[in-house]
Order: structure tokens, then sequence, then C-alpha cells
């Protein structure tokens, strides 16, 4: 979507800046001006009149241009796709292949068994409520290979197990649940980060827990949707129609909303009068409604989940290097590119992540790198790998911490907000193991996409082949790329 | 600078050397190796008549001997050869005392050989033939592997080159533009799972497919047979080759021409391919090729597509054109 103001007129805003405390945002207007002429217009002699009459043939001899009506003009009258539709059609996500076999036997993921060590290595059904606020959080991507099976399962492996028993510890009516986990998924392209970040909010919500997730840090930061600055110093930026879009999807994904009552009473801050006693659910599709006052509802919101007796909150991210680069597609009005800390929505969630702001109720806060779509962002690179330490890699090598490099630039702002001692932890995930691997390709067999006998040598050649179980690979040498 | 030829080390007893034993089954690359015996029956050894000397036994005289018939009969005095020495069997003969001391292999020969005690190891080779079968499958059959030996024969898609079905490989490489392998083969794998997920084809009974074919149903949950049927379904049977000049009045004249397996696939691949680079595209993105030739070849199946047209007319023309074959390439 382009942006409403352009940045040409941006400066023109600035000196009368949005001011949400009032009554109603005032919308500035902008009046055409005149091109500069001492002229009148009127003044000017009328165009002369085009000789009306007989048209005249062209000489014989002469050539004129003819364009003929051909085959290329008659495919132009096709229908156009309409704006947006072809990259609806790229970005479809499908859940269900009517024609693969249904798996027997197939557990569900339920509260009781997503800590459970025994369903370790076996693929889980995501239960029909939970993918519908999943899609509202918009967790399956396009690329995840969910329409090649009946119905959209997952694999437990080891870490989304351990992930289990943490969301289940903390949210446990026992001390020490009310802490704020800051965790950093890291590791290499196919490694299941992405789908960590899914799991972990199934089971949020399998919890109860309020689930916000920034899908993609690419669409906060490519400049795709309108911007308007804060009054604040340093100036800050709003997205309001990203908000609203994140307000609408809220209610959906996290249906206790509605339970929730709004407690806050009526001060004159609000933009708009909210009537009292109405639910959270209600207050966000309040603010879904116009993209004047999302920003100042999505606060009100944000206040409201972190009050006491609240449930605990996930806020996930997924492609965390966009979120970190050193510019945004967004221009200041000094025509200097936005830093995306400027953005108030990722400023927002960074206060989170570098535990600036706590979840007093408790919660998680992860983010997800992206190796397959990421620009390459040495301060982030650096700063996860002082945070992670060395490595031992599959092959039994150690890969040494980074050291800072003296002749590069590096960000402070990412810097400062992975600094070892703010407690976040990176979690690597490594390749599957080959039991986990026979989990995952035994369901492939039973769903009747892979049809060679699943035996210890295919599992031990296909792991091999994937690079040590790295289970984007694994999937592709055995169902993808299987031609 | 050490000695280039080291003796010590070229008399290294090698233990490791593999050893056929009676018992077990002969190591995997004895077994997969060819064995012939070349003497056997293609080239039988070369005999001798009786009384007549070997094949091997007919050969140049000593370089002496030679010399010394040759000063015979020129006259010179060649090299006497019966003056170079007394034989050793001659002295022998004569004088008792050193027959007594002779050394014990000249001793040897003179007393009638016969053979005393026995070896303990055997001298005679047994035939690699029977090295190589006389063996029991079970014994050594896994142990000293990590997983089971693949199954003899190996299938046809063991090998590396020929590791996808003959079908796929051909479309593939079909698909394939500028040498770009890798993008082709991806697109192979987005028109298999095109085919995978969408719904099963109605067949259209005036289009029938192969004889045999499977069921509508079975076919989404294999697509390599899906697209096989396709296209062998609307595959011609006959190109038409046009002879130039055999009408008469520099007319051409019509012959049609038997196409093989691997020929028809190919016709009937470009028409597919042909029709579909004609479909508008829907979506955006790199999907939008390989979606719109899966659609194409759901289409054949269901009898919808304009590719039956042109085999259909190609094989009219044929028909037409078989009086034709009567005439003689001049």
């Amino acid at each position: 979507m382009p942006s409403s103001i352009c940045w040409k007129c941006l400066s023109t805003t600035l000196t009368q800046p949005l001011r949400h405390g009032s009554i109603k945002p005032r919308i500035p207007i902008y009046l055409p001006t005149l091109a500069f002429s001492t002229t009148p217009s009127f003044q000017l002699p009328l165009p002369a009149k085009k000789s009306s009459g007989v048209k005249v043939t062209p000489k014989k001899g002469t050539k004129s241009l003819v364009i003929k009506k051909g085959k290329f003009q008659a495919e132009n009258r096709a229908r156009r796709p309409a704006p947006g539709e072809r990259k609806a059609l790229r970005k479809r996500i499908v859940l269900s292949n009517v024609n693969a076999l249904e798996v027997q036997g197939m557990q569900n993921i339920e509260v009781e068994n997503m800590s459970d060590q025994r369903v370790e290595g076996q693929v889980l059904r995501l239960p029909g409520p939970i993918v519908d606020q999943l899609r509202a959080v918009e967790a399956f991507k396009p690329t995840q290979s969910w329409g090649l099976f009946q119905s959209p399962g997952t694999l437990m492996r080891r870490e989304t197990v351990d992930m289990g028993k943490l969301i289940a510890d903390m949210s446990g009516e026992e001390g020490g649940s009310r802490r704020t986990v800051k965790m950093v998924l890291v590791g290499e392209k196919g490694s299941g980060k992405s789908m960590m970040l899914l799991q972990a909010m199934t089971m949020a919500f399998l919890k109860g827990w309020t689930v916000i997730n920034l899908p993609e840090a690419q669409d906060i930061t490519i400049g795709h949707t309108s911007y308007q600055p804060l009054p604040s110093s340093p100036p800050s930026y709003i997205q309001p129609a990203y908000l609203t879009n994140l307000l609408r999807n809220l209610p959906t994904a996290n249906p206790h909303l509605e339970s929730l009552q709004f407690s806050q009473p009526t001060s004159s801050d609000l933009p708009i009068p909210i009537p009292p006693n109405i639910s959270l659910a209600r207050l966000a599709s309040l603010g879904a409604s116009d993209p004047e006052i999302a920003y100042p509802i999505f606060n009100l919101l944000i206040t409201e989940l972190l009050s006491p007796g609240r449930p605990p909150v996930f806020l996930g991210l997924d492609g965390l290097a966009h979120a970190m680069q050193d510019g945004t597609g967004y221009t200041a009005p000094n025509l200097k590119p936005i830093h995306p800390y400027q953005l108030m929505i990722l400023e927002w969630y960074f206060k989170f992540l570098a535990g600036r702001r706590r979840l007093p109720n408790g919660g998680i806060v992860m983010a997800a790198t992206s190796q397959s779509n990421a620009p390459k962002v040495p301060s982030l690179d650096l700063a996860l790998s002082k945070l992670e330490g060395s490595v031992v890699t599959r092959a039994g090598q150690t890969v040494p911490q980074k050291e800072r490099n003296p002749f590069m630039r590096y960000d402070e702002r990412v810097m400062d907000t992975l600094k070892p001692g703010r407690g976040i932890q990176v979690q690597r995930l490594p390749g599957l193991s080959k039991e986990e691997a026979r989990g995952l390709m035994e369901y492939w067999a039973k769903s009747g996409m892979v049809r060679e006998r699943v035996s210890e040598g295919l599992v031990a050649e296909k792991w091999a082949v994937s690079g040590g179980g790295v289970v984007g690979e694994l999937e592709r040498a055995v169902i993808r790329m299987r031609v | 600078m050490p000695p280039r030829l080291n003796l010590l080390r070229a008399r290294r007893p090698t233990m490791s050397r593999v050893r056929i034993s009676h018992q077990g089954q002969p190591s995997l690359c004895l077994r997969l190796a060819p064995q012939r015996s070349i003497t056997a029956d293609e080239k039988p050894l070369p005999t001798a008549d009786e009384g007549a000397p070997g094949p091997n036994q007919e050969q140049l005289p000593h370089v002496s001997e030679e010399a010394a018939s040759t000063s015979n009969i020129t006259g010179d005095g060649g090299p006497e050869i019966e003056e170079q020495g007394t034989p050793v069997d001659e002295v022998l003969g004569r004088d008792q005392a050193s027959r007594e001391k002779a050394p014990k292999v000249m001793k040897e020969p003179m007393q009638p050989a016969s053979p005393t005690g026995t070896r303990s190891f055997s001298t005679s080779t047994r035939p690699r033939q029977d090295a190589l079968t006389s063996s029991d499958d079970s014994g050594l059959q896994t142990t000293g592997h990590k997983f089971e030996l693949p199954a003899l024969p190996l299938a046809a898609h063991m090998h590396l080159k020929y590791r996808y079905a003959p079908v796929v490989k051909q479309v593939t490489n079909l698909l394939m533009r500028d040498g770009k392998l890798s993008v082709a083969q991806r697109n192979m794998a987005m028109i298999l799972n095109h085919l995978r997920t969408a719904s099963p084809p109605s067949v259209n009974p005036d289009r029938p497919l192969l004889p045999g074919s499977p069921p509508a149903s079975h076919l989404p949950l294999n697509p390599i047979l899906y697209l096989t049927l396709a296209i062998d379904s609307v595959a011609p049977l006959l190109r038409i080759r046009a002879q130039k000049g055999m009408a008469g009045g520099g007319v051409a004249l019509q012959m049609p021409v038997p196409l093989a397996l691997r020929q028809r696939r190919r016709q009937a691949v470009m028409w597919i391919l042909d029709s579909a680079s004609k479909k508008p595209s829907r979506g955006s993105g790199r999907g939008g090729f390989a979606q719109k030739v899966a659609e194409e070849i759901i289409a054949i199946v269901e009898g919808r597509s304009g590719v039956w047209d042109r085999r259909g007319g190609i094989h009219k023309l044929a028909v037409s054109a078989r009086a034709n074959l009567n005439v003689r390439r001049r």
C-alpha cells in the first residue's frame, strides 16, 4: 500500500504534528499551490481551432503509421487481475490436501501431552480452533508444506518438548512462574526456527496466554504501509494501517479477550469516548475501526493486558535481521532513512526483548532469525555470537565466538538491545536426531507422500543427505524434490 | 636422501589381503565383478599332431648352435660345440667316485621317482567359478555391515544417472531453459506437488486415456503415474514427413513415419508446454509456469485440452497420407 502522505509533504506535517491527546486528531489539509507565473491564465490567447472537415488522405508514396489491431490487443482485452490479487494467490496458505491419506492414530496436541517426553519424535495434529488462532497471528508461512497433508501437524522434537515444559511451568500458579523469558532462535536455513515459533505460540494458546505476533519484520520495515510522525524526541513514527490490522486480528487470535473487562476508567486522554465495562476484544475492534485512533487504543490495550491478574503474554517476531538493519524503506523529513528503532511498533517490541519493560504477569518474548531472506546485519551477528559463546558443530568443530572487528561500524542500538547480562537466551536449533527424522518420515509415509518403505537405511540416507537432519532439507530430499 | 627403492618396505607382508574362504560368501565386489574365462571356450589351446613337436617346441636354436651350422655350410671355423666341454652325465657315467660324491640334486634323478611323504598344503588351485558360487548366502550376509545389503540385482533407479523416472527426466530436460537444470527440477517438483494437491480429475469418456489406466481417484497420490498417463495418452503415434518434390511439380509428398516411445513423449510434452505458455498467468512469483503446466496436464486427463485436437489432426493426416507409402523414394 503506498504511503498516504508523500515524503515531500512530510516536512509540512511535522510542523503540525498529530495530537492524539486532543479530542480529534487534526488532519492536515494540503491546498494545491499554483505554478509560478505572472500572467493570469485567462489572458492567454485561445488555442487555434483545428481545421475541421474532410480528412486529407496521405499523398501517394508517403508512408503513414498504421497500427493493426492484432493479437496483442486481443489479449489485452482479457480481464486484468485486480490490485493485490496476484500477491494474494502467491501468499495463499493452504492447510489441507484432500487427496492425502488420513493418518490413523494421530494425536492432537493438547495441554496434557505438550510437555510429555513420550511424544518426542511424533507428529501431532494442530486442533481446529488453534489453527484458526494461528492463522490470525499469521504463524503459517506460504513456503511451508502444510498443503500436502490431510490436516496440519507438527513434529514434537526435543526442543519443542522443552519449550512445552517451560510454558507449562510458567503457566502454573507456583512461585517463579511470573518471570519474563527472552529468547532469540538461531540456526541454519531450514532448521525450523519459524516452526519453533509456531509451536511455542500453539502451546501458549493452549495455556490461554495472550499472543501478539509480528509475523514478518520485513513487512514493517520495507516501507509498504503508511506512516506518521509522533510528537516525540527523538522522532518516532507509527504505522496506522499496520496497527489497525494487528488490532483487527487480536480478538480472533485471543478469544479470551472477550471475557476480560476493560478496567481503566475513561479519562480525558482517550481519543474517543469509550463506554465503560466493555471487553478487551471490543476495545481492540474499536481501535481497528479507524486508523487514526489505532495507536492510542493499542497503547491502552497493552496497558490493560499488562495490568495485574491478566494471563501471561507471548510476544513473537520473525525475521529479526530486518528489524535490526541499518535503515528502513521510510524516509525522515531530512530525507535520511528512518532507523527501525524509530518505528514505534519495533521500538515497543525491543523494549520487552531488552528487558527495559517487564511482563508483570510473566510471559515469553521470542524472536526468530531468518536465513533465507535476511539482510546482512553485522551488529546482530556479533551480538548473538557474544550471547551464545562458541558453538560446537555436528562435525565436532568448535566455531569460536565472534570478535568485534575494529574496522567495522556497529549499530550501538542493536548491540545495546542484545547486550550480555540482559538475560536473553540464544537457542540454536540443531538438526533432528535420527529418531525424530524417522518419526517425521513415517508420518509422511502414512500420509502417502512417501511410497518407499521407511527402513533404517532410508532414514539414515536421507538424514545424511539433509546435512545431518536439517528438517527443511530433509523435507526437500524426501517429499519436495522427489522427482 | 632416502633410497628410491626400499627393499625392506617392499618385502613387508600384506596382512590385509582378502581371502576367499570356502565357508563364507565371497565379498560383494567379487560377486558383482564379471566372471569370464577367456581360454576355455573362446580361444581353445593349440594342439599338436601325434609325434610332431608341440606348439612351443620348435624354437630357434641357440646362437652358438646357429653359428656352428652356418660355418658348417660356409666352411669357416665356427664355434665348436662338441669340444666345449664334457657333459656331466658322461663323467658321472664313467667315474664311480665322482658318482658317489656328486651333489644330492644330481643323484636324485638317478633314483626311481616315487613321491614320499605328504604336504600340509595343497598345490592345486580351485577354479574361480567354484569359489564364487559354492557357498550359502546366510552366513556372513549381515556381519560387518551397518545396514542391510541391497537386494541384487540392483534396481534401475539405483544408478546415479538414472535415479529419476524416465518420463520425469525427459520432461525436466524439456522444461529446462538456458541450461538451468535446477530451476527445471524445481518447476518439475512444483508440477508434481500441484498434481498431488489438486482434486482428482473427472475423466471424459470421449477422450479415452490409455487402456488399463488406474481410476482417477488413485492418480493424485501417484503424481508420476498421473504425468506419465497424461503424456502417453496424448502422444502421437506418427509424424508427417514432407518428402520434397515427390508429388511432382515441386510439391512435397506427405509421408507418415512411425515414432519411437521417447519421440512420441517428446512431441506430447512440447505440445503441452506450448499450450501452457499461452495461458494467462494468474499469480505472481516463481511458481507460475509450473502451475500452468500442471493445469494443462489435468486438462488433458479431463479431456478439455487442445492438445487432443493436435494429436487427432496428425493422426487424420497420417491416415490420409497412408497411400503415399507406395511411392518409391528416388
